[in-house]
């Protein structure tokens, strides 16, 4: 029986499996964390259809718990790749027919911006944090209040030279705006402000969403980046801002501060380039071997790519790279 | 003796023309200078301080001590130059003197004496003289052939970069390099046909007359003389518009440095004696960064120098330089690199916007009271760890402080004042002078070493002490009023910030203070030779990313200590450092506040 190992166990790798296992070939899960799964087990409700991201990675699991001949190899990361062999942290040698980078990305340190006081000022959290938050079915201040004023601000740790981060993560504007619609919901007489740069609604529906955002929910939108934010006497926070529409720097006093924190390559990618003569981008994430005919392909024959980890993408595009990366690894096999 | 020869007018012509334009040019600026640098020199002028000048000259511009220092086979080079040439004169003034007694010989006969007497055995002396001259011509040209050597290779003589000349300096260099190899030859020759000098024209002298008739001596006596002649003449028309204009202006310097002249925030006379100070050695192009890490070759201080001498200084070479003064640091005539550059600037950008500044009226934003201010200046609000653990700091030594900008102040100037733009940084200045008298205090603390240059170079604080955190952390300490932890299994190195450390002198506060927590590990460049972390306020002209591949080899050194923490006294090192290291990086009262007894 041929043979796949998968490198990362987040959505496009379980996919990534589903499909192989049905296809008839063995696969081998590598997996760092103790569970599969990966940063989805982290979201609360997935952008534009607020469907239950539980909902989606249990169909996934589901599938792939019926699925056969598929191992899990969890708490262990792989060191070595070629195409035959992947070695792991363990010292573990395994065998293969071809291999499957499903590793994703790295979410940002929000603390490399110290100017927005994550980790040092209470009430700054990240929008992760904020899932966590919304899963736990409790938004408090550290006070115990409900906020009544909240800020979120967008491209923290993306399109920002000074933390090195020069692209677009591309989700965390739909994602700022899906989280001010459900904070909206949850405190209807609390303002929520989105300070952003550009506004990039690039999947279906989420434009709509945005639309709605404003007319339904009436959550502000204002044109320009925090520059500091500072604690307040009586506990609040105070952020500094441009309109850049109307020209006019702002002060604003908030309960809450929300950092749309970005999507940055792995530290191990350019072990990848140095090791397996694979290729980074100048962002960091792996280079397919073609944009747009080889998408799920790397330049090593028997090597594929799916998910993040070539570049920012949201659920549904990692699940369908996912099956991308199964089916060309089929084919190569058999070939 | 009449002591004139045909040959002898192209010397005479290039020095006339020599010491018409050099006297031309110090009258002029001169007589430019400000009134009140006029009176420093006429005060300073019968005082002991001329006395010092005149020995500076000595050690500086005939024995090159400073340049020893920094390079002892340059310096050598320099030395043999200038002072071998400085000796070749005396002496042979001696020797003139000596056959002639007292008594006064044209210029051109004390310089081609030889020509002019070059029989042996004319007085008991003789020999003696010629020994001497010969020893010297001799120590001249070893130093023409390292310069030669160097041209070829200069990593030999530790240079890895020399400067790229332009014609009139090739032109001034070609001759200086003949004139001494066409000396020997025109004293060999003549030592041939006519006997005399010592081992070295004379033997020559003597191996030419053995392999040449008398006639082919004879065929090229006068036209090497002429050629002596004309490099001669070449040297000294080219010498004041080209480099070698150092020779004589760096001697006016040295005397107008003793009566206390120095350059300032805005050009004037006095700049074009450092200017033209300049010998283009070109030792300030090895420790530029933006060569080191970059490869930008044509900003560094020598260029710049040279383009505003000629009047074709352009902004982008102007605004390119970190102002970080490690090329400062190592320049043998001490010019004032950093003044001159802001100076620059300011006379291409300062345009102050009368407008602009009007909110400041009135405006307070400060809070609390005390005897002790705390500025933190814009860089600092935006490293909030660094300003949280002040007050823990400020806590734990029950200091009453007074926050001036903790709710968003006013910038204290410098970053203004960096690119030029010194009348409106004085807007600045004068708003937080007058802030800081209206609320009494009598210390001013600040975290952020660019303010701090500001506020006591420039601010003229009386009644007010300006420290470093650095400074005061270590003063809480030694007074028992800050206790911290000790624990040998903290190791931390430190990156010296270029405003703190070249520009404001403090090196040992903060590693004491480093001390009294943990272990600290020097990484290779620390103290005067310390790297800037490539963020510096004062270049306008690099871009990010070369700002990133600075600080990424910045990191890289720092990290390669071992040490687990980076420390730095500065927000904006701190900001730079963080982008490359893979250590964790932090501010020197962040890891005080942590460890707090």
């Amino acid at each position: 029986m041929k043979h796949v190992i998968i490198i990362g166990g987040g959505i496009a790798g379980m996919q990534c499996a589903c499909t192989l296992a049905e296809k008839g070939i063995a696969t081998t899960i590598i997996e760092k964390d103790s569970d599969l799964g990966g940063k989805i087990r982290s979201w609360h409700v997935l952008f534009p259809t607020f469907t239950p991201a539980d909902q989606v990675l249990s169909a996934v699991r589901h599938r792939l718990a019926k699925a056969e001949s598929v191992t899990i190899k969890t708490g262990c990361e792989a060191v070595k790749i070629t195409p035959k062999c992947v070695t792991l942290s363990t010292g573990e040698e395994l065998t293969c027919d071809a291999v499957v980078i499903a590793t994703g990305f790295t979410l940002f340190d929000a603390r490399l911006k110290e100017e927005y006081g994550y980790g040092i000022y209470d009430n700054v959290v990240t929008s992760v944090d904020l899932e966590q938050m919304f899963n736990k079915g409790e938004v408090r201040l550290t006070s115990g209040l409900t906020p009544r004023r909240i800020a979120i601000l967008h491209c923290v740790g993306s399109r920002d030279e000074k933390v090195c981060q020069r692209h677009c993560s591309k989700v965390c504007c739909v994602t700022g705006v899906k989280q001010a619609i459900e904070l909206k919901k949850m405190f209807p007489a609390a303002d929520v402000f989105n300070f952003y740069m550009d506004i990039r609604m690039f999947g279906p529906g989420y434009e709509e969403m945005y639309r709605e955002a404003q007319l339904m929910h009436n959550v502000h939108f204002v044109r320009g980046r925090i520059s500091e934010v500072s604690p307040t006497i009586d506990g609040r926070l105070q952020i500094k801002a441009e309109d850049t529409l109307t020209g006019r720097p702002l002060k604003m006093g908030i309960d809450m501060l929300v950092l749309l924190i970005g999507m940055r390559s792995n530290d191990m990618n350019p072990t990848l380039e140095a090791e397996s003569g694979l290729k980074c981008q100048p962002s960091g994430f792996m280079q397919p071997k073609d944009s747009f005919l080889g998408n799920v392909e790397s330049p090593i024959e028997g090597i594929f790519y799916a998910g993040a980890v070539t570049a920012p993408k949201n659920i549904g595009e990692s699940i369908n790279e996912g099956t991308a990366a199964a089916l060309a690894a089929a084919e190569w096999i058999n070939k | 003796m009449t002591f004139f020869a045909k040959f002898c007018i192209p010397f005479i012509i290039g020095t006339v023309f020599l010491f018409a334009v050099v006297l031309i040019k110090y009258l002029t600026w001169l007589r430019d200078l400000p009134k009140s640098d006029l009176k420093l020199i006429i005060r300073g002028i019968p005082t002991p301080r001329t006395l010092a000048a005149v020995w500076e000259v000595v050690c500086e511009s005939l024995l090159h001590r400073r340049i020893f220092r920094v390079n002892p086979m340059l310096g050598y080079m320099h030395m043999s130059l200038a002072f071998g040439w400085f000796l070749l004169i005396a002496v042979g003034w001696i020797e003139t003197v000596a056959y002639l007694g007292l008594r006064w010989v044209p210029l051109q006969g004390h310089v081609f004496f030889k020509y002019f007497v070059p029989l042996n055995g004319i007085t008991e002396h003789k020999p003696l003289f010629d020994f001497a001259m010969d020893a010297l011509l001799l120590f001249v040209l070893s130093g023409v052939g390292l310069a030669w050597f160097k041209r070829m290779r200069s990593r030999a003589l530790g240079m890895k970069r020399t400067t790229k000349h332009i014609l009139f300096d090739r032109i001034a260099l070609s001759a200086l390099w003949c004139i001494f190899p066409v000396r020997l030859l025109a004293e060999s020759i003549t030592a041939a046909i006519y006997g005399g000098g010592s081992f070295l024209t004379g033997g020559i002298g003597s191996g030419l007359a053995s392999i040449m008739s008398v006639n082919t001596l004879t065929l090229l006596y006068e036209p090497i003389w002429w050629l002596y002649s004309i490099a001669l003449g070449t040297f000294f028309v080219a010498m004041p518009f080209s480099r070698y204009m150092h020779i004589f202006t760096e001697i006016p310097l040295i005397f107008l440095r003793h009566y206390r002249l120095k350059p300032e925030d805005k050009e004037k006379s006095y700049d074009n004696f450092e200017v033209e100070a300049c010998s283009r050695c070109g030792i300030c192009i090895d420790p530029c960064q933006l060569q080191l890490q970059l490869g930008i070759n044509d900003v560094q201080s020598v260029y710049f120098l040279r383009d505003r001498r000629y009047n074709m200084l352009q902004q982008k070479i102007a605004n390119n330089c970190l102002m970080c003064g490690r090329c400062e640091q190592t320049c043998p005539v001490g010019i004032n690199l950093n003044t001159l550059r802001l100076n620059s600037r300011t006379s291409m950008r300062n345009i102050p916007n009368e407008g602009r500044y009007n909110y400041l009226r009135g405006l307070d934003r400060s809070q609390g009271e005390g005897q002790v201010g705390y500025f933190a200046g814009c860089m600092t609000l935006l490293t909030p760890n660094t300003m949280t653990s002040m007050q823990r700091i400020f806590e734990a030594a029950h200091e009453k402080v007074w926050w001036a900008d903790k709710e968003g102040g006013v910038c204290c100037g410098r970053p203004l004042r960096l690119t030029g733009e010194t009348d409106s940084a004085q807007k600045m200045v004068d708003y937080n002078k007058a802030l800081f008298a209206k609320h009494n205090i009598t210390t001013l603390v600040t975290s952020c070493p660019i303010c701090l240059r500001v506020l006591r170079d420039e601010y003229n604080l009386e009644g007010i002490e300006v420290l470093h955190h650095s400074e005061y952390i270590l003063r809480l300490m030694r007074q028992g009023r800050l206790r911290v932890r000790y624990s040998s299994e903290l190791s931390f190195t430190y990156h010296d910030p270029c405003e703190l450390g070249r520009g404001s002198g403090i090196y040992d506060e903060p590693r004491a203070v480093i001390e009294a927590i943990g272990q600290l590990l020097e990484p290779e460049h620390n103290r005067k030779n310390a790297f800037c972390c490539g963020s510096s306020v004062a270049n306008t002209a690099i871009n990010d990313a070369q700002q990133l591949t600075i600080a990424q080899h910045v990191a890289a050194e720092l990290d390669s200590t071992g040490a687990e923490t980076v420390v730095t006294a500065c927000p904006q090192c701190k900001k730079a450092i963080v982008r490359g290291s893979k250590r964790q990086v932090m501010d020197l009262s962040e890891i005080v506040a942590q460890n707090l007894r």
